[in-house]
């Protein structure tokens, strides 16, 4: 620490960053702890080592179909969201029409509704439609819910593009397209990479939307976590959480890799 | 004639085609908006209105809304004690968590901030981590600490310590909810705080020190005023995810910390109540815009009052 925080001051500042770490990690460790113990009921403190748990889950019928399902639908929120999200980003940098601050305001305004409404409101209009398939209304709901992930990443990498060099490959006979896909993606291809890795977790840990739209039929990874927290009461529940924790730890690292972290979330 | 005719046409259209590159130069710019504008609006600004109509709806015995427009639904919010417990428990969660994790999120930003690049790397790490694991995996991680009873980690650490010669009664009260929502949102108030610090110029507070100010004045009156956008922004973030929270209420809260959020679900699974549920919806919305209204009146007036 340099000389800006001393004595007293710094003391109480390092304590609290400590213990606010600790706090953060502590529910994680112990269910990643609680998932190797060699006992039929969770308990604290762990016993023994076994892996029989991660056997089980992951000769869990039900558990792996959720877990088909969630990749699924978390490849088809990212593509859709993308697909929906870059040429809107692009529309809000570049566009110059009346309303332009109105648009950008209602495109991310997702973000500040509470998601579980969001879900609620459209369980509704999609029954009165006679929506019936599960896997489309989560898709259309996840849609929903992570396009102004992606708007807010590529509008900020949008923003930093030198159109200068646009200019350079128009000049030089590229046509727009072409400009685009050589010249322009390149630059924005991080903050694209972030949007769509952060609407795949989105998407794959979304509650609120998906408790309302899945069925018996479709449930999504979250949900059949949160029914077998109520139903089992065996380490198989923390092996399951902590597979859980593993793949979202590889989602964080890869997000650090491919733009920084605190850039990806300050977007 | 009719072969010049033509080369007419085509050296008339030319200009044309000019105007018509030209314009398509700046037309689809906003056009590419449009798709997912169509998309939002009909996949969620139709259905929130569709939602907020039958709130003021009825519900015949068939489960069909229609007429007569009625306020009863949020009349029975306010005058059933049950319900509008529900709401002032929504309030009270909410605001303590928010202003626990402000205090909590101070320091962490400020060491986060100004500490050497590695331990800036290790905390940032460890905040946002947890952000992308899957809510009820925090939520059950709670569970097993908070257990009630001697097998909760809480309470074999309390005992193993003769801290407390019992077990103690965490899980299902509102303070296992509190520190639930306070684990699952504290990044929210983290990265704005940080982001507002970090764009404090250090020379204002170099000046304060040198011209004699203690470490603690300094903060105060230098620090603390110029981080306030971080801070209403994370507030605003945290109190409106903690009030619109179903997940953490359902595994820590139990029977006795219900939420609007899981009083909402309740009304749609179980009592098939759609107008009911409906109504407390728009009253959780009402909520959380009121609240960002006002951080977006303030962040306004701060900037006019630091420009003047």
């Amino acid at each position: 620490m340099d000389e800006r925080f001393s004595g007293l001051g710094a003391f109480i500042l390092y304590a609290i960053t400590t213990a606010m770490m600790i706090f953060i990690l502590a529910p994680l460790l112990l269910v990643m702890a609680v998932s190797v113990s060699d006992s039929y009921f969770v308990t604290f403190p762990p016993q023994g080592f076994t892996l029989k748990w991660y056997a089980k889950v992951l000769g869990d019928r039900d558990f792996l179909e959720a877990m088909r399902l969630s990749i699924l639908l978390a490849l088809g929120t990212t593509a859709g969201s993308l697909l929906f999200g870059v040429p809107a980003a692009f529309a809000l940098v570049r566009g110059n029409f009346v309303g332009l601050a109105a648009i950008k305001g209602f495109l991310l305004s997702p973000l500040i509704f509470p998601s579980l409404v969001t879900g609620l409101a459209l369980l509704q209009v999609l029954t009165k439609l006679g929506s019936q398939d599960a896997r489309l209304n989560l898709l259309i709901g996840h849609i929903v819910v992570t396009s102004p992930y992606v708007i807010r990443t590529v509008v900020t990498s949008l923003q930093l593009v030198d159109e200068n060099l646009e200019d350079a490959a128009r000049t030089l006979g590229a046509n727009r397209l072409r400009t685009f896909w050589r010249v322009t993606l390149p630059q924005i291809a991080s903050g694209v990479a972030a949007g769509g890795l952060f609407a795949f977790m989105v998407s794959f840990d979304n509650y609120p939307v998906t408790m309302w739209l899945a069925n018996s039929e479709y449930s999504p990874v979250p949900l059949v976590l949160m029914r077998q927290l109520v139903n089992v009461f065996d380490p198989s529940v923390p092996a399951m959480s902590t597979i859980i924790i593993l793949m979202a730890m590889v989602g964080v690292l890869l997000l650090e890799k491919l733009v920084g972290l605190r850039r990806a979330l300050a977007a | 004639m009719t072969t010049s005719d033509d080369a007419v046409a085509i050296l008339d259209a030319q200009p044309e085609i000019r105007q018509g590159s030209r314009w398509r130069l700046y037309l689809p710019a906003g056009l590419l908006a449009l798709p997912l504008l169509l998309f939002l609006t009909y996949f969620f600004f139709y259905p929130a209105i569709t939602l907020l109509l039958s709130s003021i709806q009825t519900q015949n015995s068939q489960g069909i809304i229609g007429r007569p427009f009625t306020l009863a639904h949020y009349a029975r919010l306010i005058n059933v004690d049950l319900y509008s417990r529900v709401f002032w428990n929504t309030l009270r969660i909410s605001v303590i968590t928010s202003a626990l994790a402000t205090v909590l999120a101070y320091p962490v930003a400020l060491v986060m901030v100004k500490s050497r690049p590695l331990v800036t790397r290790i905390i940032t790490l460890i905040v946002i981590a947890p952000l992308v694991v899957s809510v009820v995996v925090r939520g059950y991680g709670w569970q097993l600490i908070l257990a009630n009873g001697p097998k909760g980690m809480l309470n074999w650490i309390l005992m193993t310590l003769h801290i407390t010669d019992g077990p103690v009664s965490v899980l299902y009260t509102e303070i296992a909810v509190v520190i639930g929502s306070l684990h699952v949102f504290f990044p929210m108030m983290v990265l704005p705080l940080a982001s507002a610090l970090g764009k404090i110029d250090p020379n204002l507070e170099d000046a304060a020190r040198m011209l004699g100010a203690p470490w603690w004045k300094v903060f105060l009156r230098v620090t603390l005023p110029l981080s306030m956008p971080g801070f209403v922004a994370g507030f605003t973030l945290v109190f409106s995810l903690t009030a619109g929270s179903f997940v953490i209420p359902a595994i820590l809260g139990g029977a006795s910390a219900i939420m609007l959020g899981n009083l909402i679900e309740q009304q749609i699974f179980v009592v098939y109540d759609w107008p009911f549920g409906a109504a407390i919806a728009v009253i959780l919305v009402g909520v959380v815009f009121a609240v960002n209204g006002f951080s977006m009146w303030l962040l306004e007036g701060r900037r006019l009052r630091r420009a003047s």
